[in-house]
């Protein structure tokens, strides 16, 4: 993986930056920022996340699971009170509710995880520590042979630009 | 991608405060963001001292938890037919503190409402310490705790069945499930800082710690797109998960024919109170915490402010379920309620009533003047009084009805032994111990969130995109209205 790192003072500069690299088809872009920011959000103009996907399919997970288990119990050994149905629907829906929120929300970590592609067991390139602070970065992922066009658009924006591999 | 909803160009109807739709004047950039908020992460003499003391408690708990494990049950007070003593009180009264924590961190933040961002660290990571704390009593309350894997509803060969019928089963689950979710909500919150502190620190230790526990987070836009949708969710859930587990709780009592206990009212009453509580304990920690730690110009007045209305909303409500619950005691035509409710008010156990009904509806009223909300050490000797009030509120839920059910031979008397109150002090050792490791080895503060609500760095003079231009006749153009300086003219503490 080769490219050219950007650090960028102002958040202004950055969304500028942005806006050019993609009208150059530099290549596969990341932006570094210390905070979530919207500006940054409308110029990638990313899709949804897929996140939810994960939330809604560990919810159903867990509801069905949280029915299955006490009916299950229920039946395989059942205890009679007050001469009701052994399993019991109503008082079945608490431990249904508990576990669509705990499975769900685990299933939400996991798609983070996955989609956001951490755990990240090394820093790879393209970071600077600088990112965590107050300075905004972008990495662009691109060939030797267009490393000079991406690194002049940046620097013309105050960027300061180093190369890496 | 943020976290934080795009701020609205209309400002038609403002709060009373000139300077409330500012939310930190007094910060300028994102570089002081983390400066002051890693720079309270330096141990000090007195946080050793505190540390100290809060261990002192915990170890005076576990020499009484150990004297009633050789004796028996029997040293902690309890008189037949009154089996549930000081120690469901303080289960409940921690399950309780346990819930302003979600509500700040993910109902508020649901609703968008600007002054969690800044408390919202410490008041989830109370919540995770306050179920810690929660979850020793059911242990504690066992003549035999080694065997406290029996209380774990699952199948077994044991002859112990679970019965998912009962609500004891019910709690097992929802405060698992609620330590758990709050424990990931903390945890997913706080990865962002701890990059930030990696990237900072020199400790080659200490760095490669914070690497680990951030799990090579980067700051980058994939990252931060998943990481807003994440957190959404997982607020989402949070938000019915901290009403449904105090009524969880609740239905340990509801659901018997207790008199005093068997109340439909009683979720809704337990999940205010808890809310109510919660806040109380969010103040007593918070306001010290601001001053020693230098943080005014991030927990502003306002902010306060703001939580001393959610407060007062919330004994409000709790008022409202008192007055209720007698009212049907009062009125309801049964002679076991009726007796009940004379003894609980004015008889037996007047004295705790009515701890209960000062400090939580009367003295939080003073709430309802604007100079004592922005009054610091008002709030702060308030919050005591609403901590001492909430805890006898459940003594008085608990007690009274054990000690005054349908059979006069059954009446009797119950008072706390020396086991009790040491076990108590044991367990506010135990959370104290825990916090205070918290606030000096993580960030107290949420520092990725405040960036959020700083003004970022700019090349141009003009506003960045969506953020509106400040309102002149609102608030100062420098940013730095007079109640934001160190000598702020509302705040006497």
């Amino acid at each position: 993986m080769q490219g050219i790192v950007g650090v960028f003072r102002t958040l202004d500069s950055t969304v500028e930056a942005i806006h050019a690299l993609r009208k150059l088809r530099a290549g596969d872009m990341t932006v570094y920022s210390p905070a979530p920011r919207h500006e940054l959000e409308h110029a990638l103009d990313h899709g949804p996340s897929v996140v939810r996907r994960f939330t809604l399919i560990g919810g159903l997970l867990g509801a069905s699971f949280g029915y299955w288990i006490p009916i299950w119990i229920s039946d395989y050994w059942p205890l009679v009170v007050g001469g009701k149905a052994v399993p019991s629907w109503i008082p079945y829906t608490i431990i249904s509710f508990e576990l669509m929120v705990l499975i769900g929300s685990l299933a939400t970590v996991a798609g983070l995880f996955a989609n956001a592609r951490f755990p990240r067991i090394t820093m790879t390139v393209g970071y600077d520590p600088r990112f965590s602070d107050g300075d905004f970065g972008v990495w662009v992922e691109c060939p030797p042979e267009r490393q000079r066009d991406v690194a002049d658009t940046m620097r013309k924006l105050g960027a300061e630009v180093r190369s890496e591999s | 991608m943020a976290t934080v909803a795009e701020p609205s160009a209309d400002l038609g109807l403002g709060p009373n405060i000139a300077s409330a739709n500012r939310q930190l004047p007094a910060v300028a950039s994102y570089e002081q963001v983390n400066d002051d908020i890693i720079g309270t992460l330096r141990p000090t003499k007195a946080w050793f001292a505190g540390l100290s003391v809060a261990i002192l408690c915990l170890l005076i708990g576990a020499a009484a938890w150990m004297w009633q494990i050789y004796m028996g049950l029997g040293v902690a007070g309890y008189t037949p037919p009154v089996m549930w003593g000081v120690y469901i009180v303080t289960f409940v009264f921690w399950v309780g503190i346990g819930h302003a924590g979600t509500l700040i961190s993910a109902i508020l933040y649901l609703f968008r409402a600007g002054f969690r961002t800044t408390i919202y660290r410490c008041a989830e990571a109370m919540t995770v310490f306050a179920v810690m704390t929660a979850g020793l009593f059911p242990i504690l309350h066992l003549g035999r705790p080694w065997k406290f894997f029996y209380l774990i509803p699952y199948p077994n060969w044991r002859l112990i069945w679970p019965q998912f019928k009962s609500p004891l089963v019910w709690d097992v689950f929802a405060i698992l499930t609620y330590l758990t979710v709050s424990t990931t909500f903390l945890y997913i919150g706080l990865i962002p800082d701890l990059a930030a502190m990696r990237d900072r620190e020199t400790h080659p230790v200490r760095k490669r710690l914070y690497s680990v526990l951030s799990l090579g987070w980067r700051n980058s836009d994939r990252e931060w797109r998943h990481f807003a949708r994440a957190y959404l969710f997982l607020a989402a859930f949070s938000t019915p998960l901290v009403l449904s587990v105090h009524s969880v709780v609740s239905f340990d009592f509801a659901m018997s024919l207790v008199p005093g206990w068997h109340a439909t009212l009683f979720a809704p009453y337990f999940v205010a109170g808890a809310i109510f509580s919660g806040i109380g304990m969010v103040f007593t920690i918070i306001i010290p915490l601001r001053r020693w730690f230098g943080l005014k110009h991030y927990v502003t007045i306002n902010h306060l402010d703001a939580a001393a209305k959610l407060c007062l909303f919330t004994s409000l409500v709790v008022g409202t379920a008192y007055l209720t619950e007698f009212f049907i005691g009062w009125y309801g035509g049964s002679e076991v309620e009726h007796s009940f409710w004379y003894t609980r008010v004015f008889g037996q156990w007047w004295w705790a009533a009515w701890i209960m009904l000062i400090c939580n509806c009367v003295l939080p009223l003073t709430l309802f003047s604007q100079k004592l909300r922005r009054h610091t050490t008002w709030l702060f000797i308030l919050s005591i009084f609403i901590n001492l009030g909430m805890w006898f509120e459940r003594f008085v839920i608990f007690e009274p009805s054990l000690s005054h059910e349908f059979e006069p031979w059954q009446w009797t008397a119950y008072a706390p032994t020396y086991i009790d109150w040491a076990i108590l002090l044991g367990s506010f050792g135990w959370f104290s111990m825990w916090f205070l490791l918290f606030i000096k080895n993580l960030p107290v503060v949420a520092i990725a969130e405040v960036k959020e609500i700083v003004p970022p760095r700019l090349t141009t003079t003009h506003p960045p995109f969506g953020v509106p231009e400040p309102s002149p006749d609102r608030v100062d153009v420098e940013g730095m209205h007079p109640e934001y300086l160190p000598e702020t003219p509302g705040e006497r503490d």
